[in-house]
Order: C-alpha cells, then sequence, then structure tokens
C-alpha cells in the first residue's frame, strides 16, 4: 500500500508496550492493534464516538518527551472519545479499572430486568459478556427496579423492549449518521430517557433491520425471529443474499432445515456490515408452504405428480428446433445461465433463451465503471431515473456514507422525490416518461429552457444542477430508458447502468440472447406460433408485464414446461414442472451488480425431489448428446470463458 | 401523550405525517421571525430551541405533535430530533396541556422549610387538580418544581415569568383571581417574551406583549 507512507503516526505506549499508530485513531482501535480488547456499549467502530456508556474507561498518561518520565492522569478516561497523540501512555488493564468496569456496570444493571433466559439476545449479547468478563458476580440493588413497557411493535420488523436498553443510543446514531431517515432519537431525560420514534408512529426505515443487530442488549428484537430460536440451537452458514443485484454477504441462521433469521456479513467490499430489510426479512420464500416438491405432468385438465424420468421424456419430445423458447428468471446461479444456454442453443439448437423484460433492459446491457466501495470515494454523483433506496440499497448507503463523510455533492434527477434527496444538493422531479430529454439537457444536446419546460422542473434549477453535474459519476439501473443511457454513458464522468435483478449481471454475461426475446417469444406463444416454451425461476405474472397478454401467451403455447420452486401462478398453466432448488439450497455462484462472482454452497438439504436447474440441463443433456455431464457446480463455472 | 409510551395496537401503527400532511399553523409574523432566528446561527439544528419557543407560542402553550413536526418541517431536522429536543428541557410544555396559567410551585429546600407542600396542597384542593394536571376549564396547570433560585422569597410560586413569594393562602386567593380575571395567557405570554428577547431589534415584528 504505497498511500500507507502518508499517513502520520505517533507513539504511544501500551501496557507498557510501546508501538506507533496513525494520528488521531481513536484509542479504543489503537489498541485492537496489540489484540487487546477494551469492553464497550455505545461505541461502533463505524458510527461516531459519543462517549455515553463509559464502560471504555482507561488510565492515561503523558510521557515527558524530556527525560522520558510518565506522569498518569488521577482519573480512568474514555478510551471511545480519545485520539491517541504523542507520548500518549494508556494502561487497560488495573486492578482500579476493574474497580471502575464494575462500578459501570453495576449501574447499567440497576434498571436493567436481567430476563436473559426469556430474551432473544441471551447468548450473544454484549452485556452478557461484559458481565461476565468484568460485571459484578451479584446484584447490590434490592430496590424496585424502573418498569416500562415491554414487547413494544415499533414497526412489522422490530420490537422495542424499554426495559432493558442501556441508552446507549447506537440505533438512534444509525438512523442519523447510516441510513439517514433520523427516525430515532432520545425522548425525555434522566431515568425517564427512552429512544423512540416521533409520537410512537411507525419505524419505517428501509434499514431497520440493522438497529436489532448492532442493539448491545436485547432492546431491539428482531420481530420475525422473536422466540423462534435460542442463539446457540442455530446452525450458522456463510451466504450470499439475493432478494437484489448489491449480493450482500449474510450469515444465513438455520435449524432443523429451515431458514430461521438472516444476520449482515461483514464485506468491507460491498455491505460493510449493514442489510436493508429486504434481505434481512425477505427469506421467507424458503418456508413458503407452496414450495414444489415433486416433478409434475399434465394429464388432461390436471397437473399431477410425475417422476423425473416422465417429464424428462415429454421435455425431450416437445423441445427441438428454432420454434421453441426459454425465459430464465434474472435470480438464478451463473451455473444454470451457463448449461441452459449450452443445452438449450448447443443441444436443443434454439436460439431463443431470454432473461429481459423491459424492452430498454433488452437493448443496452449493464455498464459498471464503478465498484460499490469505489462510490463514497467519488467527488459529484449523478443519482439518474432511479430510487436508490429500493432499487439498490447497499448503493444507496454506499452514496449517502459518501456525502456524509466527506462531502460528495449528490445530484438526483428522478420522477419522485425519494431518500436521495434528503441530501442531494439538487433534486430534479421531471414529469415520467421525459428522461431522454433531461438526458440530453445534461449532455448540452438540448437547450436548457427547452428541457426544463418539457420536464417541469424549474429553469435555473435545472442549469444549476447541470452546472454541478460536470463529470459526475452517474448511477443508474438497467432499466433506465435506452435514449438517457445512451447520453448519460457518453458524458465526461464514469457511468454506471447497475442491472437490478439479483444475478442479472450473471445472466447477461452467460446468455447469448441473440434470438427472440422474452417478450417477442411471449407475444409469438399468444398468436399460438411458438410450439413450446419453458420457463425457469420466474413467475410470468409477477414481472410487471399486463394480465392478459401473459395468460393468452401461456394458453396458446402448445407445450409449456414450468421450473421453480414454488407453486407460482404460472405453474398451473404448465405441461410439465420441475421442482427447483433456491440458493441455499444448491452449491452455485452468483454475480452481483459490480461484478464480483460469489460462491455459495448448499446450507439446507433440498425440498422434497427439488434439484440445480443446471443439474436438470446436464441430465437433460446427455439424454440428447451423451457425454461425460458436469457434476459440481465449481466445474461448470471453470468450464465459462465468461467468469474466469 | 404521557411520559412512557401509551401501548397502541401491536399491528398498527400510524405511519409519520409527511410533509403534504401536516397541518400549519405558523402565523406570518411567526414565520417571520423564524426566518430572522435562522441567521443566528451556523445551521439549522441550533435553531431548534428558538424554533420551539415560536412554537410553544403559537399553539397555545402546549407543544403537540403538530407543533413539533411544524418546527421540524421548517427547519428541515427529522420529527424524532426536534420531539427529543423538546421533551428533554421541562420548560417546553410537552406533556401536558398547561391550560391558560401554569402554576409552578417550588418545592425545594427553602420553600420546603417553608411549608411549600402546605401551599401545593391548598392549590390543589381549591383547583382540584394534582401535580401535573389541568383544571377541566383549561385555566390552570400545577405543577411542582425544583429550585426556582428564589430562597429569600420562600415559599415561591412561579407564574409565567413573575413570581410571588412569600406566599400563604391569601396571597394564592388573591393571585388564582387575579389569573382568571386576566384575558391573557401567561403560559403564551412567557414564551413571546423568549422570542422577543433572542430577536435583534431590527427582526421583532409583533408589539410586545
Amino acid at each position: 500500500m504505497a498511500a500507507a507512507t502518508d499517513i502520520q503516526t505517533v507513539n504511544i505506549i501500551v501496557n507498557g508496550i510501546e508501538l506507533a499508530v496513525p494520528k488521531g485513531e481513536l484509542v479504543v482501535e489503537a489498541v485492537k492493534r496489540l489484540g487487546l480488547e477494551i469492553p464497550i456499549f455505545c461505541y461502533h467502530p463505524r458510527l461516531k464516538p459519543v462517549g455515553m456508556c463509559r464502560m471504555c474507561l482507561v488510565e492515561t498518561g503523558m510521557k515527558n518527551p524530556q527525560d522520558g518520565t510518565i506522569r498518569m492522569m488521577p482519573k480512568p478516561a474514555a478510551a471511545c472519545t480519545l485520539p491517541v497523540s504523542e507520548g500518549l501512555v494508556i494502561n487497560t488493564e488495573s486492578d482500579a479499572l476493574k474497580k471502575d468496569r464494575k462500578g459501570v456496570l453495576e449501574f447499567l444493571l440497576i434498571n436493567h430486568p436481567l430476563d436473559c433466559p426469556i430474551c432473544d439476545r441471551g447468548g450473544e449479547c454484549p452485556l452478557q459478556n461484559n458481565t461476565l468478563f468484568y460485571g459484578p458476580a451479584t446484584s447490590r440493588f434490592i430496590e424496585q427496579k424502573r418498569h416500562n413497557v415491554k414487547a413494544y411493535p415499533l414497526s412489522d420488523y422490530v420490537t422495542l423492549d424499554l426495559e432493558r436498553c442501556i441508552q446507549c443510543a447506537r440505533c438512534i446514531r444509525f438512523t442519523e449518521e447510516i441510513s439517514g431517515d433520523s427516525q430515532l432519537a432520545f425522548r425525555f431525560r434522566g431515568n425517564k430517557t427512552h429512544p423512540i420514534t416521533f409520537n410512537e408512529t411507525k419505524f419505517t426505515s428501509k434499514f431497520s433491520g440493522n438497529v436489532i443487530e448492532i442493539c448491545p442488549v436485547g432492546a431491539l428484537t428482531n420481530r420475525k425471529y422473536r422466540f423462534r430460536a435460542r442463539p446457540w440451537d442455530l446452525q450458522t452458514s456463510e451466504a450470499v443474499c439475493l432478494n437484489c443485484s448489491n449480493g450482500c454477504n449474510i450469515w444465513f441462521d438455520h435449524r432443523a432445515g429451515k431458514v430461521v433469521r438472516i444476520n449482515a456479513r461483514t464485506n468491507e467490499a460491498i455491505n460493510e456490515e449493514w442489510t436493508c430489510d429486504k434481505g434481512k426479512f425477505g427469506h421467507d420464500y424458503y418456508n413458503d408452504e407452496k414450495r414444489l416438491e415433486t416433478p409434475f405432468a399434465r394429464t388432461g385438465d390436471e397437473l399431477q405428480k410425475a417422476d423425473y424420468a416422465t417429464v424428462y421424456a415429454k421435455l425431450l419430445e416437445a423441445f427441438h428446433g428454432d420454434n421453441t423458447g426459454m425465459i430464465l428468471g434474472d435470480s438464478l446461479s451463473n451455473e444454470t445461465y451457463i448449461t441452459a444456454q449450452n443445452f438449450f442453443t448447443g443441444q436443443l439448437g434454439s436460439h431463443n433463451i431470454d432473461y429481459r423484460f423491459s424492452a430498454n433492459q433488452a437493448k443496452g446491457a449493464s455498464t459498471v465503471d464503478n465498484s460499490i466501495a469505489s462510490l463514497e470515494l467519488a467527488k459529484t454523483t449523478l443519482v439518474f431515473g432511479t430510487h436508490l433506496a429500493d432499487d439498490l440499497p447497499i448503493v444507496f448507503l454506499r452514496v449517502r456514507k459518501g456525502w456524509f463523510n466527506q462531502g460528495t455533492q449528490v445530484i438526483l434527477a428522478t420522477d419522485r422525490s425519494d431518500e436521495v434527496s434528503e441530501f442531494a444538493a439538487h433534486t430534479l422531479v421531471y414529469k415520467p416518461g421525459t428522461e431522454a430529454t433531461i438526458a440530453k439537457a445534461f449532455a448540452g444536446q438540448v437547450s436548457v429552457a427547452d428541457a426544463a419546460a418539457k420536464c417541469g422542473i424549474s429553469e435555473p434549477e435545472l442549469q444549476a444542477a447541470i452546472t454541478a453535474a460536470a463529470g459526475a459519476t452517474v448511477i443508474t439501473t438497467t432499466s433506465l430508458n435506452h435514449e438517457a443511457a445512451e447520453v448519460l454513458k457518453a458524458l465526461d464522468g464514469n457511468f454506471n447502468a447497475y442491472p437490478t435483478g439479483a444475478n442479472e449481471r450473471g445472466a447477461q454475461l452467460a446468455l447469448a440472447c441473440d434470438g427472440l426475446s422474452a417478450l417477442e417469444q411471449l407475444k409469438k406463444a399468444a398468436n399460438g406460433e411458438l410450439s413450446a416454451l419453458w420457463v425457469v425461476g420466474v413467475d410470468l405474472f409477477s414481472v410487471g408485464l399486463p394480465r392478459e397478454e401473459v395468460i393468452r401467451a401461456l394458453e396458446n403455447v402448445d407445450f409449456l414446461a414450468v421450473q421453480d420452486s414454488r407453486r407460482t401462478e404460472t405453474f398451473y398453466y404448465a405441461s410439465v414442472a420441475l421442482p427447483m432448488t433456491l440458493p441455499a439450497e444448491q452449491d452455485g455462484s452468483y454475480t452481483n451488480c459490480e461484478g464480483t462472482t460469489q460462491q455459495m454452497k448448499a446450507i439446507i438439504p433440498p425440498v422434497g425431489q427439488a434439484k440445480p436447474a443446471w443439474r436438470v440441463f446436464e441430465e437433460l443433456s446427455i439424454r440428447v448428446n451423451p457425454r461425460m455431464p458436469f457434476s459440481q457446480a465449481s466445474e461448470i463455472l471453470a468450464s465459462a470463458p465468461a467468469f474466469a | 401523550m404521557s411520559e412512557l409510551i401509551q401501548l397502541g395496537s401491536h399491528n398498527e401503527r400510524p405511519m409519520p405525517p409527511k410533509a403534504d400532511e401536516l397541518n400549519l399553523r405558523f402565523s406570518e409574523q411567526a414565520i417571520k421571525e423564524l426566518e430572522g432566528l435562522k441567521t443566528h446561527y451556523p445551521n439549522l439544528k441550533a435553531c431548534i430551541l428558538p424554533g420551539l419557543w415560536i412554537a410553544q407560542r403559537e399553539y397555545g402553550g402546549f407543544l403537540d405533535g403538530d407543533a413539533i413536526a411544524e418546527v421540524a418541517h421548517r427547519l428541515s431536522r427529522s420529527y424524532a430530533e426536534v420531539q427529543g429536543v423538546a421533551t428533554f428541557y421541562s420548560m417546553y410544555n410537552t406533556v401536558h396541556n398547561p391550560g391558560k396559567h401554569k402554576i409552578e410551585v417550588c418545592t425545594c429546600l427553602s420553600c420546603h422549610f417553608n411549608s411549600a407542600y402546605r401551599i401545593r396542597d391548598y392549590v390543589s384542593k381549591k383547583l382540584g387538580i394534582k401535580n401535573g394536571e389541568t383544571t377541566a376549564d383549561g385555566m390552570f396547570m400545577l405543577e411542582e418544581v425544583e429550585c426556582l433560585n428564589a430562597c429569600d422569597r420562600a415559599p415561591v410560586v412561579q407564574v409565567g415569568d413573575r413570581y410571588f413569594g412569600p406566599v400563604d393562602e391569601k396571597s394564592i386567593d388573591a393571585l388564582l383571581e387575579e389569573l382568571r380575571a386576566s384575558e391573557e395567557s401567561t403560559v403564551v405570554k412567557m414564551a413571546d417574551q423568549i422570542v422577543q428577547v433572542q430577536l435583534k431589534a431590527e427582526e421583532r415584528v409583533g408589539t410586545i406583549r
């Protein structure tokens, strides 16, 4: 690291050991360089220090530069708010400190209900752990404890237990500094202080799940996980969230083959240690009652359970030649896309294979100049035509972090104001459908006055935003109007059209898409011109197409094969159906919006007879053309040059 | 709103109000004053306290959710943050509606020695209200407060920005009669005076009450 030489260091002494640490680093961080740990509650490395809990007390002193004598301060100081300076002497272990910590913990525990046996946090609670290591073994407090509201539903996801709260303000600082919605604050003071939303309204933050994880006690708990398991009963596995294209790293906590909860797993390059609510609380589909467990084949009007051999025979009979089509979802594994392409085009000879449902998406592939992590370093960012907190939540956090930490100038151009407009320097709300005009105004191809009039924006506002956006890093999604995307791409700065489908990027790399597009296939099917259609991992009724068109297409196609994990609405139109495993039930790799390919191992057993989609394609493939099939997901990925 | 959360339905929490759902009640004078005050501070966060004083005057002495939401909206701060600030300070009336006159009885040491509790009980009995309650006609509120820094006049009672003391039953009777007869709310008057004190001379819009 070349940059490391520029960092100014100071010499400090920790527990008698001399070391050089970057100037201005907090003591609580500096001692970690020696492998020491100071007990903390309110301090969080990603939040600004406040020094509320007083748990991190250390003894400090100064070394005299002339004669080298050390003079200690008479009282301990909070390590979380003390930056290191030249000659600072720190003691993290002493009898006095043991007493201090014991005293602080005794105070914190005065009003804590100690209901650990019925607390969701019990077993993974920093207060429990710190009390075990540093606290008093028994309580001297015999008076009535403060009583307060328990199990208060702050939102659909978060439960608040005020008796357990130790007023560390981590949740409050999270909503102020990271998610930016500032929906929590301390109300009242002294003994009555409690964190709560304005007038007890719903906590509507799109990142509310994170406060559960950073809460150092059991005051904020997960409503969906409440009383479902104890932490020590859970098996925890590394996984990747596939609810959107950011590809957050998660801990997948499961018990007896069922997913119980999702926690964030630290990955500095992608999600740091945050998740969005869609990811953290959106994995119910694993335990869905409508999971498809066996193959089905249609006999007359009825779909009846069948075996794989029957279904395979029917599939191979129906699919051959260019008059057939395959439509894949955008959240399948790379291996599925690779084998689908090989099998469908290579073995069955049809080029009609596609994953895109919007015309804009079909015209322009995603272009990415910036990794997610590099977005926080951008000087100017133009967020165009997307609602970041909904479409790309983790990108939203990065953009906000850039603004919060180093004042990135953010310009927002979109069809309604959203979370980004809270901190954007310029917000342009244009009339829907005028994306191309406003993009051309940014490129100077249309006069500002004309564009302002057409898009319903005031001219000075637009002019100011255009001036500010010179050389900006553009962030948009692949579903942006194609014309607008082309114009923005030609601008000076970096251009990022991030895909929004969980593995849209992988599909784009693996699939040739040189035949009929998904929309064309459906159109042809509706006219009765398509002999067979294969739908893999997508419910055609939930992709935003007009219902009647989908119904017409599904009813008029001669043979419909559906391969999915659930009995979706499309399933009921199927001629044959195959059960498919979900990401945590199979080995696989997924490429996120910035192009990072992440591996995922099978964590829980598949439901019923469900198979990974790539295995089905391989099994069919060797029936058409006998050869040595791929037996592992990793072999498939290694065989594809696009993912090398 | 009580000091502790009222437990509502377990499933339905009201949503925080959107900007266009707010019922804004600041008068033109208040808006002008707030514009003036905004220029006194480096950022809008610092303007929350004077903003709340304006709201306390405009909303008749009681900072309910609407008042707090309006201040937050006008200062571009979050609702929760402004409510946190308002509830922290006891001179903002966020918990109970103080009515027209807030009778604050000092119960600290010197006043206690000089029968502050007797005075408190007398007022309480006479008005039929307890500590922290407001009379049914919305005229008086009784509150026990900590030291008012007027031990020489113990037992002392504060109404609005005026101290009365030493008080006894007779002077309390006279005080209540006087307050009942007055048109003006001492709570609103005090809020107004605090606003005026913070404004520069050229920024004052209304007449000082």
